[in-house]
């Protein structure tokens, strides 16, 4: 076990959560640091790891080839060159090796791709059948980010999508999708925002899709480093998330089109564009904190008043999601769980079949751990901020420390909300 | 042929209840459930057997037992028993499957089942009336013992109080056939509808209001129902069937077969004022169960109002009603096992009943989605949905006593929309709405719990799309029973032509 030095500087916070922000101050995670909990958060790590690996390079082919066609039919369609795409963070092509190992896409990833949950059929059968990688999740998370960034605030990328810089760009690469093809160029010219729209909504495809290409990798690390018994703790597992935040914080975020054989940079990488800022916390703040309302939960019936106006008190990220109602009509993350229930390693499913209904409810059972485990991301975020922000955990000087305390107390403010699964995750009776 | 039917459960109940050696308490239900199914195939083999176009009596068995006292060991089985019987082996196996597989005492909790079914089966078909009382007198033990020893927090109370009431009914009844026999100076027992006919009018009037009152409780008619709500709530799921789907029938049956049989000429006197109690009764169970916070007890109440459905429909005394009558009893025992069985599985697996902690039981994972998916389905079945059984067969009461009594109908159809909010009222909060995080672990349905209520189901489609198969084997019995009714009598008509007022709810 990771020890943690508790501050004895400071007196007791009165925070309502009090216990998590001591525990944040001594460096640990908002999730408590029990064996069983690094159990299920690793394993889940895993299964979410795969289907993101698939993610990733769709949102990237969509983003680069598919761009604006208006049939887009075989979209969720991957071609063998972005299977083989090598990640830029793992194998030996690697511009940092995070995980250790292959750089093309997952071999589970692609054994499922082949066979499915059924058996060895053409993708076309595969995918009417259902029996496939949800991809419309991944895109939900994407318009996620899209709708909210312009109210976050945060970096620039969102700003640039609405300069001149960036429209001469679309514009060009509109011109050279939609040549020879003048029912959609007299559409263009018509109507040019319908097209930049798209191209805008496209450069979030591309910026999720550059977001979790590092976040594969990190989490297959991650549960390779488990395996081998390289965790000690929760916090071990956070500090990892920690450490890979500030590796990568630096990397380029961009869209660039490929048409025929040539490319178009939309959003050049010479914009100056970084993962940590225009990609990480976005994603973290529209998709963890915001999202949007589940259509199965709340009504958006706007005299009932149950959708707040302001998109800043949005609360329906998984921080927040009631993961009870997973499998009913009307609550998106059942894509995502189901996506995560085919790759679940051994030792979860053994796991889930000694709780509750066993095999019968293990989606809301892996769901559960996914916000737990999520809890942790957000820890090592919140970590991470503060290590960039403001002072070290064992700073000597009260008043810097008192600084930190004050950054805690008011990440966990957001969590007062009663629909906050922070309480919940302390204990394990939630489950 | 029929002493089969009697026999074959009893057996079961006395290999349960004395085989040596130790058995678990599942093979116990096994066996039952063997016993229960052989019952069953052999009480449908009478019914393929059972020819339509007969009015009589089938299937007679006659030894004479005991002549100084009139009692004869005589069956058989007409259109109007039939289908009860019918009904009988089909909730006993239902019943025995309504409640989880652990009991306590399983050897007598599985015996006395059997007992109950051999002495409904035994009830339906003697054609003697002191051998109806035994056997209906029967009835009581096994019956005040599953729910005193089986039943819920205030067994006693309600098991005691049950005993009461249905210990007084069987003295009204044996003292309205002790009178039937003393009246026509035979002492032989045997039911013999020719015999009354030759009573004079005051004393067909006193032996009717006793019968009326004898079977009154058993239904239950309002004023003597108290005992049910307690009763039914208190009971285990399987008692709840058997009393709800079975004994409520007896007491109907009872009604039918000796007020309406055995003195057609007062009862057309009668009519009326049962047309209103059998109104009143309808109105008075729907608003009660409006107003009840216990799913159990809703289920209960509404009992009450399906069964004055019964009351009416034998009131108006048309072929049609009372057609409708003995359809509106076998619809009704079927939905009541349905809703039971299932209310039931929802207090075992959720802990509670309480409308207010109840709450997103559809939901697929956590909650228990089949058992809603069928609760929602007996809900509209009892509602009088089209499609369904219930609504075939209130629907053949109100065409057949409208003629007759156009007021008490048209409240029991009103009464009927009643059932529809209750029961709304009931499935929204149990299963629509949200699971509660911190309550909802609750344990999965098992495939032998659900199945019940799946056969329960397909029958009550199945007789809902081809209600023919719920009526011809009443037709002839009841047309031939409405022809020995006098329908000019006056109090009839005037209510026919709307000149007595009823009173509001």
């Amino acid at each position: 076990m990771t020890t943690l030095t508790k501050n004895t500087i400071l007196p007791p916070s009165t925070h309502a959560f009090a216990d998590v922000i001591h525990r944040l101050e001594a460096g640990g995670s908002m999730l408590p640091d029990t064996p069983e909990n690094l159990m299920q958060i690793i394993g889940i790590y895993k299964a979410y790891a795969v289907p993101m690996d698939f993610y990733w390079r769709d949102l990237l082919y969509i983003a680069e080839r598919v761009f604006l066609n208006p049939l887009r039919f075989f979209k969720y369609f991957l071609p063998q060159e972005y299977l083989d795409f090598p990640n830029h963070y793992a194998g030996e092509t690697a511009d940092l090796r995070i995980w250790r190992g292959e750089a093309s896409a997952h071999p589970e990833l692609l054994e499922f791709i082949e066979k499915g949950n059924t058996t060895k059929m053409p993708k076309l059968f595969h995918h009417l059948w259902h029996d496939r990688i949800n991809m419309e999740f991944a895109e939900a998370c994407m318009q996620a980010m899209l709708w909210h960034g312009r109210d976050m605030g945060m970096g620039k990328f969102d700003a640039y999508l609405d300069t001149e810089e960036y429209k001469a760009n679309a514009d060009k690469a509109i011109r050279a999708y939609f040549k020879g093809n003048p029912p959609m160029l007299a559409l263009y010219k018509l109507f040019p925002d319908l097209f930049l729209e798209q191209v805008k909504e496209l450069s979030y495809y591309s910026n999720l899709g550059l977001f979790w290409e590092v976040m594969a990798p990190v989490f297959f690390e991650m549960s390779d480093i488990y395996d081998e018994g390289g965790f000690k703790g929760v916090p071990d597992a956070m500090n990892f998330l920690v450490n890979g935040i500030f590796a990568i914080a630096g990397r380029p975020i961009y869209h660039h089109v490929y048409i025929g054989d040539e490319c178009f940079e939309i959003i050049p990488k010479s914009k100056g564009f970084t993962w940590l800022y225009e990609a990480a916390l976005p994603y973290v703040e529209a998709v963890f904190y915001r999202t949007a309302p589940f259509r199965g939960t709340k009504s958006y019936n706007a005299q009932a008043k149950q959708v707040p106006e302001e998109q800043k008190d949005f609360h329906y990220g998984i921080l927040y999601a009631d993961v009870f109602p997973v499998g009913t009509a009307g609550i998106p993350p059942t894509l995502l769980m189901d996506d995560m229930l085919h790759f679940l390693p051994p030792y979860l499913i053994e796991y889930y079949q000694k709780h509750c209904r066993g095999e019968d409810d293990m989606l809301v059972q892996l769901g559960i751990t996914f916000q737990r485990s999520m809890y942790n991301v957000t820890s090592a975020v919140i970590q991470a901020l503060r290590t960039a922000l403001l002072y070290p955990l064992d700073d000597p000087n009260p008043r810097h420390l008192a600084k930190n305390r004050q950054f805690f107390e008011a990440q966990m403010d957001r969590f007062l909300r009663p629909e906050a699964r922070l309480k919940d995750i302390q204990t394990d009776r939630y489950r | 042929m029929l002493s089969l039917l009697l026999i074959l459960p009893v057996i079961g109940a006395l290999v349960i209840g004395f085989f040596p050696g130790n058995i678990q308490a599942k093979q116990l239900r096994q066996i039952t459930e063997l016993f229960a199914v052989l019952t069953l195939v052999w009480s449908l083999l009478i019914l393929f057997k059972f020819d339509i176009n007969n009015s009589q009596l089938q299937f007679q068995e006659y030894l004479p037992w005991i002549p100084q006292l009139g009692l004869n060991y005589s069956l058989g089985v007409d259109g109007l028993s039939l289908p009860l019987v019918i009904l009988n082996s089909l909730l006993t196996g239902v019943a025995i499957y309504s409640i989880g597989p652990n009991i306590d005492r399983s050897r007598l909790y599985y015996a006395l089942i059997l007992l109950i079914n051999a002495g409904i089966s035994g009830a339906l078909l003697s054609q003697n009336l002191l051998l109806f009382i035994i056997f209906y007198e029967l009835e009581l033990i096994p019956f005040y013992l599953m729910i005193a020893i089986w039943g819920g927090e205030k067994r006693g109370y309600a098991s005691m109080k049950f005993l009461l009431y249905t210990a007084f009914s069987g003295l009204l009844v044996l003292a309205a056939f002790l009178g039937i026999s003393l009246l026509g100076g035979s002492y032989s027992f045997d039911y013999n509808p020719q015999v009354t006919q030759t009573f004079t009018d005051s004393a067909q009037t006193i032996l009717l209001i006793l019968i009326l009152l004898g079977f009154g409780i058993k239904i239950p008619l309002v004023p003597l129902h108290t005992w049910l709500p307690d009763a039914y709530t208190e009971a285990s799921p399987a008692v709840a069937i058997l009393l709800g789907g079975i004994l409520a029938k007896l007491g109907a049956y009872g009604i039918i077969r000796f007020g309406l049989q055995l003195f057609p000429q007062t009862w057309a006197q009668f009519a009326p004022v049962l047309a209103i109690i059998g109104t009143v009764t309808v109105l008075y169970g729907a608003l009660s169960a409006i107003a009840q916070k216990d799913i159990k007890r809703m289920v209960a109440y509404s009992s009450i109002g399906h069964m004055g459905y019964i009351l009416v429909a034998a009131a108006a005394g048309t072929e049609l009603s009372v057609l409708g009558a003995v359809a509106q009893m076998v619809s009704h025992g079927l939905i009541l096992a349905l809703l039971f069985h299932l209310v039931g599985i929802v207090e075992r697996k959720a802990g509670t009943r309480d409308l207010n902690v109840l709450n997103g039981l559809m939901n697929p994972i956590r909650g228990l989605p089949l058992t809603s998916a069928l609760l929602i389905t007996g809900g509209m079945a009892s509602a009088g949905i089209p499609g369904l059984v219930g609504f075939a067969a209130e629907f053949i009461v109100f065409q057949g006593s409208f003629t007759t009594f156009p007021i008490p109908t048209l409240l029991c159809i009103l009464a009927s929309g009643l059932t529809a909010v209750y029961f709304v009222i009931l499935l929204n909060r149990t299963c629509f709405g949200k699971l509660d995080n911190q309550r909802a672990y609750y344990p999965k349905v098992l495939a032998s719990e659900m199945l019940p209520a799946l056969v329960l189901t397909a029958i009550i489609f199945f007789l809902g799309v081809q209600p023919n198969y719920l009526v011809q084997w009443t037709q002839t019995t009841t047309n031939e029973m409405i022809a020995q009714i006098p329908h000019s009598s006056p109090a009839v008509e005037q209510l026919a032509q709307g000149a007595v007022t009823l009173p509001q709810p």
